[in-house]
């Protein structure tokens, strides 16, 4: 699940047009899926699943969650995996038809609000009455904005600094806590030749939003952020304009070759000591050779003012059920077993990334990267999850021109912002 | 057709009046019509009816989700006022120009050197055929390895001296274009050259006998005889030039997406991003509607002068 976002991109670049071909496939798919669950005997049937989780671990893992719940006897269900690029263009579809399937897969946030204020959610918040143990952050996310729960949440995982403990040991140098810290960090390490801060924007433009996202939720905070993003405030706002000052005290200390190659090879620098730390998500693990694993550590984003509510990005993915199911009643009870400790642990334990179960009680994994990157999301005040999930994917194209502009030619950050202001605008209007 | 005729004949060969034989044979063939009406029927379904209706949704504001909604043509007076589509009009121009331009250029004068059959001439054909058999998007794979840092476009002008010059080529908008454009010459190239082998083959050696009697020099032969004789080809490689600019969109996509920040984009890629990625279709069917409108002009335009000449 965690490496679905890079994925997803890269899918888009490499297959381009090759994905509107699978659309028709997949609607055949979506036809069998719906009349496999048969308006014979709807209400008692069983609950159809659609799952984008198509990595084999992941699909080896809801196959297993889902055989699990019908050995309970609480109900029926059955599971359908589709590749996740078609999923992502399909979903609407899906939704929008006349005999949808019950339940989905997909994330938090105002993505799920966007469907769930035209009517297609089911209202989940009985589900809810029983995840008392569940953190307050993850509720938030999981409401709409008229109030009641539209997701339930099954994992989520965690953005930080990454760095290679061997090589900060080498260099003397510890994890910075504040803005100034990190700003002489970047200064030592470029002193001894290497290039502080890595980065990979050619084909996945999308992780330079992270910076984006992480020095807005530290300047102006997680609130401002999310509003933002809804379109309730401007890109041209001069609070916007102070994340981008901040941000400019430290672009001569990013990789210059990170513009050319896509995070995946921004990784391998990292791992070859070629830069000094690299702000992505867990999912850049995938990409990384099991034995450098052990090597490897994180720090927080750096606190800027102390003052603001600290905010962490945790994108995070579950499960959102039709408006139209027919089995109201089944799908809840199959949203409550995986919510369940039990289906999380299975889940965890099935799929191979670096990903948080999303029940405080069910157990990660142990290690010691793991046990650090949780207890960063615990104890945050607020969570966000990441640009195009708290607002849309139609969004992110207007962020990364924007951003890559900047890190290209930061004197016209005017001029960039308005322009991002403006592509904004369109993409809100429709 | 030619199986139909004898059939016809015994049928009416059982004993009908002159008159009857005359209507029949007016009226066409059960099959002939199927021939036409069935492909005619599919052709609707699959090419004239969507495209009608991306007319139609040019002049709507569509998310996909929602039914589409009406609005004039206020997605192209927005396209008048939009950067980014006035950028993406000036670099489909000079891909046309460039692209269009040097695969010409490229391709028949690779034609009018590998003409003649000499020894080894098959080999230097087929290596400059072989881009072609390549799908776009491993061009591009191939092409990105070449670009990226140090690689082997950074090695080979560091080993010549020129290291001042290295830059990431993809991603500065000053390059990114041109990059693109580079790879996609080279397997364009290819394909105009036996477009126009074909045609060099099909000149009548006699001509050029006739024209060497009359001591026309190489230049000469060229100018008089080979390229008014290569006028039918000229039409066709046109066509297949200005199609395959107005669509390129593969190789762009793979290799920049369009970035860096629209640096790079064609009509093709922003139509692309505007209808899949923001999901304006509306917007993306206006864009659409303006590259048909393009195509056509210029192969209209080029076809009507060709039929004037010949009449």
């Amino acid at each position: 699940m965690s490496d679905f976002d890079p994925s997803r991109r890269r899918f888009l670049g490499h297959l381009g047009l090759a994905g509107v071909g699978a659309l028709g496939a997949s609607s055949l798919l979506s036809a069998c899926a719906s009349s496999a669950s048969g308006p014979a005997d709807k209400a008692s049937g069983a609950i159809s699943l659609q799952s984008n989780l198509s990595s084999p671990q992941a699909k080896a893992a809801m196959e297993k969650i889902i055989e699990n719940f019908n050995k309970q006897g609480s109900g029926r269900a059955t599971v359908n995996t589709i590749a996740s690029e078609t999923y992502r263009t399909q979903l609407p579809t899906y939704l929008t038809s006349a005999n949808p399937p019950d339940l989905y897969t997909w994330y938090a946030g105002s993505v799920a609000n966007n469907y769930a204020s035209k009517n297609l959610l089911l209202d989940v918040s009985d589900v809810w009455q029983g995840l008392g143990d569940y953190p307050q952050s993850l509720r938030n996310i999981s409401t709409d904005p008229t109030g009641k729960q539209i997701f339930v949440p099954m994992t989520n995982y965690w953005w930080g600094f990454f760095y290679r403990k061997s090589n900060f040991a080498k260099w003397g140098v510890q994890e910075p806590k504040t803005w100034a810290e990190f700003i002489t960090l970047c200064q030592t390490l470029k002193s001894k030749g290497v290039a502080p801060i890595g980065i990979g924007l050619g084909d996945t433009p999308w992780v330079a939003s992270a910076w984006f996202d992480y020095l807005n939720i530290r300047i102006n905070g997680a609130p401002f952020h999310r509003e933002l993003l809804a379109g309730k405030q401007r890109f041209d706002d001069p609070k916007v304009k102070a994340v981008f000052a901040r941000w400019r005290e430290v672009l001569p200390y990013f990789d210059p070759k990170g513009k050319a190659y896509p995070f995946q090879e921004a990784t391998t620098a990292l791992l070859a000591n070629k830069t000094g730390m690299f702000l992505i998500g867990t999912f850049f693990a995938d990409a990384a050779p099991k034995d450098a694993l052990g090597d490897l550590d994180f720090f927080q984003f750096p606190i800027i003012d102390p003052a603001v509510p600290v905010a962490e990005e945790a994108p995070t993915d579950g499960f959102f059920a039709s408006a139209k199911t027919a089995n109201p009643a089944g799908t809840k009870a199959l949203l409550t077993y995986l919510a369940s400790v039990q289906a999380q642990e299975t889940y965890i334990q099935s799929s191979s990334g670096i990903v948080l179960p999303a029940h405080p009680k069910a157990k990660a994994a142990d290690s010691p990267l793991v046990v650090k990157g949780k207890a960063m999301l615990d104890n945050a005040k607020e969570l966000t999850q990441f640009f195009n999930r708290d607002s849309s994917d139609a969004l992110q194209p207007t962020a990364d021109t924007a951003l890559t502009k900047f890190i290209d030619k930061p004197d016209q950050i005017d001029a960039i912002l308005r322009e991002w202001q403006a592509g904004a605008e369109k993409v809100f209007k429709g | 057709m030619s199986t139909l005729a004898p059939a016809t004949f015994r049928t009416s060969a059982a004993g009908p009046t002159p008159k009857q034989r005359r209507r029949r044979a007016n009226r066409p063939s059960p099959l002939l019509v199927a021939f036409v009406l069935v492909p005619f029927a599919v052709e609707s379904i699959w090419v004239f009816w969507p495209a009608l209706q991306g007319f139609y949704f040019s002049l709507t504001r569509w998310d996909g989700l929602e039914p589409p909604t009406f609005i004039g043509f206020g997605n192209y007076t927005e396209l008048a006022g939009d950067a980014v589509f006035r950028g993406a009009l000036v670099n489909t121009v000079i891909w046309l120009v460039l692209f269009g331009g040097l695969s010409v250029l490229g391709g028949f004068g690779m034609a009018l050197l590998l003409q003649r059959e000499r020894r080894g001439v098959g080999f230097y054909r087929a290596a400059l055929f072989t881009p072609v058999v390549f799908s776009l998007v491993v061009t591009a794979l191939v092409w990105r390895v070449f670009y990226q840092p140090d690689g082997l476009a950074d090695q080979l002008l560091r080993a010549v001296g020129l290291e001042q010059l290295i830059r990431p080529w993809l991603a500065d908008p000053q390059t990114a274009l041109y990059a693109v454009i580079l790879p996609a010459l080279w397997r364009q190239i290819g394909y105009v050259m036996v477009l126009y082998l074909a045609g060099l083959k099909a000149i009548d050696p006699a001509l050029h006998e006739a024209a060497r009697m009359d001591g026309a020099n190489a230049r000469q032969r060229l100018r008089h005889v080979t390229i008014p004789q290569l006028r039918g080809v000229n039409a066709v490689v046109l066509s297949v030039i200005v199609i395959d600019s107005l669509r390129s969109f593969d190789i762009v996509w793979a290799l920049t997406h369009g970035g860096p920040y629209h640096s790079s984009e064609l009509l093709s890629t922003y139509m692309y991003s505007a209808a899949f990625q923001s999901l304006r279709l509306g917007y993306g069917s206006a864009i659409a509607v303006v590259i048909f409108i393009l195509a056509l002009a210029v192969i209209l335009g080029y076809l009507v002068r060709a039929f004037r000449e010949d009449a």
